[in-house]
């Protein structure tokens, strides 16, 4: 096996599991969530075209140690004319896995706006205006709120959530869900979505969708607390959470409510400047590795 | 022209208000002093068909009426659009998840023992 084949399947294994579950179990990603959610996405790109690169340098071995030498050898019609079968099962893997992301990737995209569109239709004939333009108020006594992204976004209220808040509670609420759309943190969402869903084999890929997941929550608390205040969002949280009715819950530790109201309340202190751009820097690499040990090496 | 949204909004308004079911051309004469088509009135009661919030009888002209009240239609549309959030599935993002009995309690705790969490954060 070439050299830069061996550094992409290690590179592929480290992004499969050790390094998801590293950077899951670290703190610091609740004191600066854009630096880890820059991280994350990195994490899963870096991974996708190592998983797709490690076999594909592989099964071009017969016609050149690395991608370029092989693509040369392949144009100019030189190399072996005659490669072994495992050469071209590593080909039919590398195309196979390239499929499968790209196609999940395209297929949830369909799906899920097919489902917003409907949901938003529901939500339009029973809901009535809010008091803030943005909202719509549907007539349920659980304290539910969440918004709906996509081309025509959505924030929904239920009316127990509005009766049981008060004024500025609502308010940072509303702020929370309207950071989700002007952020856009569905777009963060979508890929691990997908990646999980056509690879759910890989332990990484559940990992990373809960941890995105989470930090999108915090990230949408961040901006909110701009304008709400942190006490007064913590204090929503803790209220909306402590008024859910429980479902199916077997779990005993403290869930991502409780963090989130906890952190709120706790104000971390920002990453030290050179902890994030040493943060960022890793992305930046993560990035570029695989991409240089296909382009570059071994030229 | 409104939307055929707000159209939707107006006839289940209707049709929830009463017991009684309603033809289209009384629902249309309650609308809006009764500018509209009837083929529009037809139509949203089409579409509302087929979300299920509206059902007719066989008489002629059909009358129609809400096939539950507007508290229920709420309640089933509530509980199938947060379905699609309950596997995470960036459908819709919640402003909280599902919560556990036990942090349901924590969080009680919280708002119990920390009373500076009550105080607004200016004045």
């Amino acid at each position: 096996m070439s050299a830069v084949a061996a550094a992409l399947a290690v590179l592929a294994a480290l992004l499969a599991w050790p390094v998801p579950a590293l950077l899951r179990r670290a703190r610091w990603p609740q004191r600066d969530p854009v630096v880890a959610l820059l991280l994350w996405q990195s994490i899963g790109l870096s991974g996708g075209l190592s998983l797709i690169g490690a076999p594909l340098v592989y099964g071009l071995t017969p016609w050149g140690a690395s991608f370029p030498a092989a693509m040369r050898a392949l144009l100019t019609g030189t190399g072996d004319a005659d490669p072994g079968l495992r050469y071209l099962v590593a080909l039919v893997l590398a195309a196979a896995i390239a499929v499968r992301l790209l196609s999940v990737l395209l297929r949830s995209t369909v799906t899920i706006a097919r489902v917003r569109a409907r949901q938003r239709g529901l939500l339009a004939t029973v809901a009535s205006p809010g008091t803030d333009p943005r909202t719509l108020l549907v007539d349920v006594a659980d304290l539910v709120a969440f918004c709906i992204p996509g081309d025509r976004p959505m924030i929904v209220l239920s009316e127990g959530l509005v009766s049981e808040l008060d004024e500025a509670e609502t308010a940072a609420v509303i702020a929370h869900e309207n950071a989700h759309l002007t952020e856009r943190h569905h777009l963060y969402l979508l890929p691990f979505v997908a990646w999980r869903q056509a690879l759910p084999w890989l332990p990484g890929t559940n990992l990373a969708h809960t941890a995105v997941h989470d930090l999108v929550e915090m990230h949408a608390d961040d901006v909110a607390a701009r304008t709400a205040g942190r006490r007064t969002l913590a204090h929503a949280l803790a209220r909306t959470g402590a008024a859910a009715v429980p479902r199916g819950s077997l779990a005993v530790h403290a869930g991502p409510t409780t963090t989130r109201a906890t952190r709120l309340l706790q104000d971390p202190r920002p990453l030290p400047p050179r902890v994030r751009l040493m943060m960022l820097a890793s992305a930046a690499a993560l990035l570029l590795a695989p991409t240089g040990l296909l382009l570059l090496a071994g030229k | 022209m409104a939307s055929l949204g707000e159209l939707e909004r107006s006839i289940m308004e209707r049709l929830w208000s009463t017991t009684s079911a309603l033809s289209a051309p009384e629902l249309r004469d309650t609308l809006r002093d009764g500018e509209l088509a009837l083929t529009t009135i037809y139509t949203v009661l089409a579409r509302l068909e087929d979300k299920g919030f509206v059902e007719h009888d066989e008489s002629r002209p059909r009358r129609f009426r809400a096939s539950a009240s507007r508290a229920e239609h709420a309640a089933s549309v509530m509980s199938d659009v947060l379905a699609h959030a309950s596997d995470r599935d960036a459908v819709l993002t919640r402003f909280i998840d599902t919560v556990s009995a036990e942090e349901a309690r924590l969080l009680r705790r919280l708002l119990r023992t920390r009373p500076e969490v009550l105080k607004p954060d200016k004045g």
